[in-house]
Formats: C-alpha cells, sequence, structure tokens
C-alpha cells in the first residue's frame, strides 16, 4: 500500500507547532560558543514557558540541593546547559500536543503516562549503566510515540483500529497500524520530529524505538526500547494488550551489551520492583509539567 | 536471669540461639539470621510453655535427645513457620498465570497430544492458594475440562496448616480477593464461613514435606508450573540454590516457577528466563 497517510498528514495545515523559542533553542543548542546569557534571553521570550521551565526545574525531577532556583540564568548555571534544553523541549512539546483536544480520553491519559513513565524509567537505565547520556535518553523516552498521538487526533478511528486489531491478533501495534492505517506511529512520528527540527537522536528514536539496531543513535534508542517495555510491564501503556517479554533476549538489550555495557551484572529484579512505584512518580511530573493554572492558554 | 523474670519474657542467650538456629537449619533449611533472634524467642516460647520447660536449653535438649523429639519437631516446625494467605494472593500473578502462562502450556501440550497437566502449590500453607489454582485451572479450561487429566500437588512443612487446608473451609477475610462470579462458583457457604466445592477439591493432593528432605523433593518430577511464593525467605542462600536448582529440574520444558512478589532469584539461579509479565515476573525453563 501506499504511503496516502502519511501523505496526507504532510498536507495537514492545521498540524500542531512548536513554539518559536524551543525551535530556537535548539539551534543555539547546536551553537558551539553559547553563552549562559543567550540562553536564559531566548527563554525569558516566551513568559509562559520560562515559568513552566523555573518550575520543572525546582520540582523533585531536577531540584539539586535546598536553594530555590529563581532565575533562569541560575538555572542554567545550576543545571547546565543540557539539562535546560532537555527541559525546554519537553515542556514545548508537552504544550503543543498535551493540551490539544481529546486530552480528558483515557487513552490520551495513557498515552502521557506511558510517556513520561518510560522517560523516568529511561533515566534510571542511564544512571544504573553510567551511560551519561546526559537526559537525551529522558528526552527520548518522552517523545518515543510522538506519531500516536498524531494518528489519534488526525486518524482517530483507523488508529483505533488498528490498536483493537493489534489485540486481536496479537501482534505488534505497528504491524496492525501498516495494514490499516498503511503507514506507523514510528513514521509519523519520524515525519513529525523532523518538520519541528528537533535534534537528530529525537527524530532517530521517534523511528527505531522498536528496531534500535537499524538506529543511528544506537545507545539512546535501545534505552528507550527498554524503558518502553518495562513501562508496558508496569501496565502504565495505551495499548489494549500487553504481550509477556523477556528482557534479555530484546534487541536493545544486546544492543547495549555490544557496545560493552555490563548487562549480565544487572539485577533486572530489583530494577523492576524498583520502578513499581512508578506511577506516582508520572503523576507528579505531569503535574509539575502540565501547568494547570496557565498552560492552556499557550497553546490558544 | 533476674532481667527475665521482671521483664516476663523468656530469653536466649546468644550460644542458645546458635543451637537452636543450626538446628532448625540442619532439619528444615529454615533460617534464622541474627537479626531474626527477638522473632525465633517469641515464637518458641510458646513451645517452651507446652511442654513445661523452664528455658531454651532445655527445649534444645528435648528436640536433640528425648525419644519424643520427631514429635516435638513437627510442632515446632508449625511455630516457626507463617500461615499468613489468602485466595487469589497477589492478582498480577494469578493473572499471569491465568492468562498468559497457562493458555501458553494448555496449547502447547494439546499441540503435543499430552492432556495432563501438573501443578504444584509448595509451601502452600492452609489451601487457599493451590485451591485458587485449581479454581483458575477450570476457569482456563471451560468446556474443555473434561478432557484434561490435572493435578494440582500442594505441600507444607506445617500439619497444623495441612489439617486446615484438607478442610477447605474459610472465613470471609481470605476470600477477599476472590472475584464474586468466582466465589458464586466455587464455594459453597457453610454457616458464617464458605466451603470450597468438591470439583475443586477433587483435583488437590495434599501432603506433608520438608523442603530439606531432598529426595522427596526430588520425587516431584514433570511439573507444568510451580508455585513457591514466600517459601524461599526462610532458607538462606545455599538451600535456596539447592531447592530452586531442584525445582528446575522438576519442571517441564516451558514451565513455570512463580516466587513471591517481592522475591529474586538473582542471584540464586541463572537457568530460567525471566519474564516480564503485566504487573508480575515469572521465571520460564526454556
Amino acid at each position: 500500500m501506499e504511503k496516502l497517510i502519511l501523505k496526507a498528514i504532510e498536507h495537514l495545515e492545521d498540524l500542531p507547532t512548536l513554539p518559536s523559542v524551543a525551535i530556537e533553542m535548539m539551534s543555539l543548542s547546536r551553537s558551539p560558543d553559547v553563552s549562559i546569557r543567550a540562553v536564559s534571553e531566548c527563554i525569558h521570550k516566551d513568559p509562559p514557558l520560562a515559568a513552566k521551565v523555573l518550575k520543572m526545574a525546582n520540582s523533585v525531577f531536577y531540584r539539586r540541593g535546598s536553594q530555590e532556583i529563581d532565575t533562569l540564568h541560575r538555572a542554567v548555571l545550576l543545571m547546565g546547559l543540557n539539562e535546560i534544553i532537555n527541559i525546554t523541549t519537553s515542556v514545548s512539546v508537552l504544550s503543543a500536543l498535551g493540551s490539544r483536544k481529546a486530552q480528558e480520553t483515557a487513552i490520551r491519559k495513557n498515552f502521557w503516562d506511558h510517556c513520561v513513565a518510560t522517560a523516568l524509567i529511561a533515566r534510571r537505565i542511564d544512571t544504573r549503566l553510567r551511560m551519561n547520556l546526559q537526559g537525551r535518553e529522558f528526552v527520548g523516552g518522552l517523545l518515543h510515540d510522538i506519531g500516536k498521538i498524531i494518528l489519534d487526533e488526525y486518524f482517530h478511528d483507523q488508529f483505533m483500529r488498528s490498536r483493537e486489531l493489534s489485540a486481536e491478533t496479537d501482534r505488534p501495534l505497528f504491524e496492525a497500524e501498516e495494514e490499516i492505517l498503511g503507514t506507523t506511529h514510528m513514521e509519523v512520528g519520524h515525519f513529525i520530529a523532523q518538520k519541528w527540527g528537533l535534534p537528530p537522536y529525537i527524530i532517530d528514536v521517534a523511528l527505531y524505538h522498536h528496531h534500535p539496531e537499524q538506529a543511528q543513535f544506537k545507545d539512546i534508542c535501545s534505552v528507550v526500547s527498554i524503558a518502553d517495555l518495562l513501562a508496558k510491564a508496569r501496565e502504565i501503556s495505551c495499548d489494549v494488550d500487553i504481550p509477556p517479554f523477556v528482557l534479555k533476549d530484546q534487541q536493545g538489550w544486546h544492543i547495549l551489551k555490544k557496545m560493552g555495557h555490563r548487562m549480565d551484572l544487572v539485577d533486572i529484579e530489583r530494577l523492576t520492583f524498583e520502578i513499581e512505584d512508578i506511577g506516582r512518580e508520572v503523576k507528579e511530573y505531569l503535574s509539575a509539567v502540565m501547568d494547570q493554572d496557565g498552560g492552556e492558554s499557550t497553546n490558544g | 536471669m533476674a532481667d527475665n523474670l521482671n521483664t516476663g519474657r523468656l530469653q536466649m542467650t546468644d550460644e542458645t540461639f546458635r543451637l537452636l538456629r543450626d538446628f532448625i537449619y540442619e532439619h528444615s533449611g529454615i533460617f534464622f539470621p541474627d537479626n531474626k533472634k527477638p522473632q525465633l524467642e517469641n515464637r518458641l516460647s510458646l513451645r517452651i510453655k507446652a511442654n513445661n520447660l523452664p528455658d531454651f536449653e532445655k527445649y534444645y535438649y528435648m528436640l536433640k535427645y528425648d525419644p519424643q523429639s520427631p514429635r516435638e519437631i513437627r510442632a515446632l516446625f508449625d511455630s516457626v513457620t507463617t500461615n499468613e494467605t489468602s485466595f487469589f494472593r497477589s492478582p498480577p500473578q494469578i493473572q499471569a498465570f491465568q492468562e498468559k502462562a497457562l493458555p501458553e502450556i494448555l496449547q502447547r501440550k494439546a499441540g503435543e497430544g499430552d492432556k495432563t497437566l501438573r501443578l504444584w502449590s509448595a509451601g502452600c500453607s492452609t489451601g487457599d492458594e493451590p485451591y485458587t489454582l485449581g479454581m483458575v485451572a477450570l476457569e482456563v479450561l471451560g468446556g474443555a475440562a473434561d478432557g484434561w487429566d490435572v493435578k494440582i500437588f500442594a505441600s507444607d512443612i506445617s500439619e497444623k496448616a495441612l489439617k486446615s487446608a484438607r478442610a477447605a473451609v474459610y472465613n470471609e477475610y481470605t476470600l477477599r480477593s476472590v472475584p464474586p462470579e468466582i466465589k458464586e462458583k466455587y464455594f459453597v457457604p457453610e454457616d458464617s464461613q464458605y466451603r470450597v466445592c468438591d470439583d475443586v477439591r477433587m483435583l488437590v493432593e495434599f501432603q506433608y514435606m520438608n523442603f530439606n528432605d531432598e529426595k522427596r523433593v526430588k520425587l516431584m518430577q514433570g511439573l507444568d508450573v510451580v508455585f513457591c511464593r514466600n517459601v524461599l525467605i526462610y532458607f538462606d542462600d545455599a538451600a535456596r540454590k539447592r531447592f530452586v536448582s531442584q525445582l528446575y529440574d522438576n519442571l517441564n520444558p516451558g514451565g513455570y516457577l512463580f516466587i513471591g512478589h517481592s522475591e529474586s532469584l538473582h542471584n540464586i539461579s541463572r537457568a530460567f528466563k525471566l519474564v516480564h509479565f503485566p504487573g508480575a515476573l515469572g521465571y520460564k525453563k526454556e
């Protein structure tokens, strides 16, 4: 089948857009001599975004030490440029996609729960394996499924049918999507990430989180692929059926092993027990990032 | 000694603790590390009262030298094990068994023309677990149940628990996790309690077993699923390794072992494949 739906998405006129500040931030991050001042001034151009970034910087997820971070300048100073760019990217994409219509439906709620859980678990894996992915594993986890949001938003009925078909036939969702939609959430995610000019590693994660061996950023994609499964094992997922899996048999696991990480020493049971309470962390993260007071207006 | 009188509670010397601890370990594999001394004191003080003995030393000598000791040893096992259990305990595990592991096993065996199903509830306590497994097996088999030869072995080291398991009468509280339609279908109300129906009772075979008795454990061959939940916690590492390796041998290829909700085989066995089910872990023999 031709990629009709992918073509249709390319011509959609009301596709969500990223805040211009986010785009500017990402290009700033690629310039070699970026200054703290340039970054904080850039974020300041979007006051609601600036407020959210500060709020996140002070949340339990990023805060280090006891002192309140009261200016962006200080946030960049304390947290480093990478982390600030990660937060800005996350907050921007979440506000571009997170508060659109039908957000209250169970699927959307599970969708964001799953993305945040994947991000939090990816960060744990990064720490455990001392990979030093610098938060890219977190943003990658958060955004790996953005294609699903687009499919749910613009091709809702076909997307729902794909989910049902996947459950009925015990096949992966992307196979059912291919059959019904002629494309997959990975291809759609890849398209939108490119269109938004997101960093190459995010484009890679969107396309290859189920097939990390084909990825360019194999380390990030492998970590996200494992985190994705573990989030599903916690039943934090919008999939209808969650098939059992063996972590040690996964592509991502083999890749990390081949890269020299001592996977045989990983206590998988312990890792699994440690994320039993991940649902609570997910709620805390979402309530920090989904600003209840003025968040919705940024999208208007 | 004055302290003992003042607190009204018997205490054991470190020396006696070691003697009793080693005795229990030798006879059952159940291990009391140093930090569990107060727990052991507590539990054995009941046996001391029952035997009209003045202290733990005398109790130790009784166990070791009295010709009546085999009887007392069984009573000792009753008092050092915990019988905390309930029907459909840890629902995600039961669900993994019901929705994933069991259908997979039944499909494979039916394909091989082998219509036997052998389960073992190892450390079955008062019977809640093996009866739960029986109910789940009947639910999954549905109309096909008659064509299958289903047997659930259930064993424990506590005679007292086994006695209560065979009686199969339970109070409302142990049934708190049972789905209403299951309760309706497999329990018969009896006074203010519930008795497990005969269709399920017929499937379960109770037996006394000491997991330290390697020859006895070895006899449990050809199993499809073993539930051994919250048993390994009583053992030390050496006993755990020995027992789990025997369980592995006892399972059929494709069979599953389920251990307690927060228990781990990480440092105990590498033979199994760790399978992630929604909300639960299982160990598969390839």
